[in-house]
């Protein structure tokens, strides 16, 4: 074993955490609605920053506090996002492909939104909020099992994956809502005329996953030492490629995608810097690879349908 | 003579600094104050040079771009300096194998490999490790670094950072034990970012004796009244290069007025004469032959635990080629 490599076990079980609750609500998000979301990044950094802004500026060290207020915000966000930009472009007729760029325009908006924050908050407080150190909350206990600590941002992490998981399970498999949610992701029209809410059910879909994204986005506060406007941005493509993994339609393979990425960002990491000599710096660079691969490998995500499906379409047609 | 500031931000992105020089020489603008980034200066040299823009640099530091005859000016010393106070402090507070671990850009490379030299030539072996800019958490780096630091059986890491990976950082190694029980030294990068005030980088900073350098002129008068009017109006305390940057406003001020025309070649050679006489908060501000800071001097600074929390506090300087402390930094 490469020494220290129980602390890389422990940032990849974190980041798999991590994952989850960022691409899961992805993947149901573009399941049901079919918009691919750009604004899925401000879900996380304004869950983060909601959570700044409390202990920043009215010294809140709760995270169950930061996290319910988070969810509320960013779940309206979510919703109004809805309400005045995806619907009426989609009403009007417009492509998956026009609807994806208004959301990269939503993105961009809400990113400097965030800025003009930050400095208003800064010229009341003096205080640095373009850059913010990690939060210790009071209500959020860390572990030490043998000679492993785990931290709060574990104890976090592991406890919002696992409630995110069995509210989603239990939302989808157990509720008429969920069967009427899982209705209009397999086909809208059809549940439409079948008498499901269809309007009012997207806008919850997009509540829950907006709401969901932004608790993560509170327990990163938790664990990064610096956290800027720009931390959703930063992980868009980590993100991404965990929901591409599911093809953005599997909650379960989501899941296996985030334990993919996370072991490749630490664990293939660790192993190829210390056999192979392979800098970490290319970290990134792995992930990317995924991404690449995973577009390739498994249709209709895939460059073109993806090079197996076009063999084997080839194949059958035969 | 009245002058009008055109502000751009580049968020230190070297794409968006690019533009902004074309977009301010659109506007007639013919010097420069910035940007504050070594990557950045090295993507805007050539549109700069061929256009004839003075820019003056408050903060870039990579050796690699000390070039003369070009329209790059920096009022700071390079990392080739710093590297050698660094070493120095390292070597002198016992560190006896180190791991370098630091940016992987033009900063970070240049003054990496100048550590290395400097230490080799003390007899001191390291081993070197980068990471990735831009990322959005260094769990991983630090991880890497635990074990980079154990399997070389290292006694200290240099960490050549910013401020916001170098907060990063810290943070995650103040959670590791084999990093907690290693002796650290940090450059100028990070000194002033809030993040490294917490309570637990705070207390990392204490266990492992934190040092770091920085360009600083101690017990310049200038530079304490500087502090003192800052702290008056902002609030806020001076951080590293403020004052490099307050003189790289003044000397562009002064070089435009004396050249008498707005023309980038007259302004340059004006530079280069007013610098000569102008003494400001960062010292004495002459160039040398590569549009460098001829003269700098470098403190040593600490995180040290106050009755209002933790603070930056310069604790010592090199002089004459050793580290001389002014006060104790820690228990």
């Amino acid at each position: 074993m490469i020494p220290g490599f129980v602390q890389t076990i422990i940032n990849f079980v974190q980041y798999a955490f991590f994952y989850m609750i960022f691409s899961l609500p992805l993947t149901l998000s573009y399941r049901t609605t079919k918009v691919i979301n750009f604004v899925h990044a401000n879900f996380i950094t304004y869950g983060a920053y909601t959570a700044i802004f409390l202990n920043g500026i009215v010294g809140n060290t709760s995270m169950a506090f930061a996290s319910l207020l988070a969810f509320l915000i960013v779940g309206g966000i979510a919703v109004l996002n809805n309400l005045l930009v995806f619907t009426p472009l989609q009403k009007r007729g417009s492509s998956p492909a026009m609807v994806m760029i208004s959301s990269m325009g939503l993105w961009i908006a809400y990113k400097y939104i965030l800025y003009m924050l930050t400095d208003i908050a800064h010229f009341y407080t003096y205080k640095n909020f373009v850059s913010y150190g990690r939060i210790t909350y009071s209500d959020i206990p860390s572990l030490r099992i043998g000679e492993v600590n785990l931290s709060q941002a574990f104890v976090a992490g592991m406890f919002t994956a696992i409630t995110i998981i069995l509210i989603l399970y239990l939302i989808l498999e157990k509720t008429r809502m969920g069967r009427a949610i899982r209705a209009i992701a397999d086909n809208a029209m059809l549940a439409e005329v079948s008498g499901i809410p269809r309007g009012l059910l997207i806008n919850l879909t997009w509540f829950i996953c907006g709401g969901m994204v932004a608790i993560g986005g509170v327990v990163w506060t938790s664990f990064s030492g610096a956290i800027t406007p720009e931390v959703g941005d930063s992980m868009i493509l980590q993100v991404f490629t965990t929901g591409f993994i599911g093809g953005l339609v599997s909650l379960l393979r989501t899941g296996a995608g985030a334990l993919l990425i996370a072991s490749m960002e630490n664990i293939g990491i660790a192993l190829l810097n210390a056999y192979l000599g392979i800098p970490v710096s290319f970290r990134p660079f792995l992930t990317f690879v995924t991404l690449i691969t995973t577009l390739i490998l498994f249709p209709p995500l895939g460059a073109g349908g993806g090079l197996p499906y076009r063999f084997l379409k080839r194949r059958s047609e035969k | 003579m009245e002058f009008r500031p055109v502000i751009l931000d580049d968020a230190t992105s070297d794409e968006t600094a690019l533009q902004n020089v074309q977009s301010l020489y659109q506007q007639g603008i013919k010097v420069i104050v910035g940007p504050a980034a070594s990557s950045q200066i090295k993507v805007v040299k050539t549109y700069a040079d061929d256009n004839k823009i003075v820019i003056i640099s408050p903060s870039s530091t990579a050796p690699t771009l000390a070039i003369p005859g070009d329209f790059i000016f920096r009022t700071v010393g390079s990392d080739a300096g710093q590297a050698k106070a660094l070493s120095t402090l390292a070597y002198q507070e016992g560190a006896r194998k180190l791991v370098i671990f630091f940016r992987n850009d033009e900063y970070g490379n240049a003054f990496a490999d100048f550590l290395e030299q400097y230490l080799e030539e003390k007899g001191v072996p390291v081993s070197k490790l980068s990471y990735q800019t831009g990322l959005a958490d260094y769990a991983s780096e630090v991880a890497t670094l635990a074990s980079r630091v154990q399997s070389e059986g290292a006694n200290g890491v240099i960490l050549i950072a910013f401020d916001k990976d170098g907060a990063n950082i810290l943070s995650h190694a103040a959670e590791s034990d084999i990093l907690s029980n290693v002796r650290w030294f940090i450059s100028e990068g990070p000194h002033g970012a809030s993040e490294l005030l917490t309570a637990a980088v705070g207390r990392f900073a204490s266990k492992v004796r934190l040092y770091g350098t920085r360009p600083l002129y101690i017990a310049n008068p200038l530079y304490e009244d500087l502090a003192k009017r800052v702290e008056e109006r902002f609030g806020i305390e001076l951080a590293v290069f403020c004052e490099h940057l307050y003189d790289a406003i003044k000397l562009a001020g002064w070089a435009i007025i004396r050249a008498g025309e707005y023309d980038g070649e007259e302004i340059r050679n004006a530079l280069v004469e007013v610098a000569k006489t102008y003494y400001g908060p960062s010292g004495w501000t002459m160039f040398d032959s590569a549009g460098d800071k001829a003269q700098q001097d470098y403190g040593v600074w600490a995180i040290v635990s106050t009755a209002e929390g933790y603070k930056f506090k310069d604790v010592g300087v090199f002089e004459r080629g050793s580290i001389v402390f002014t006060e104790q930094a820690y228990p």
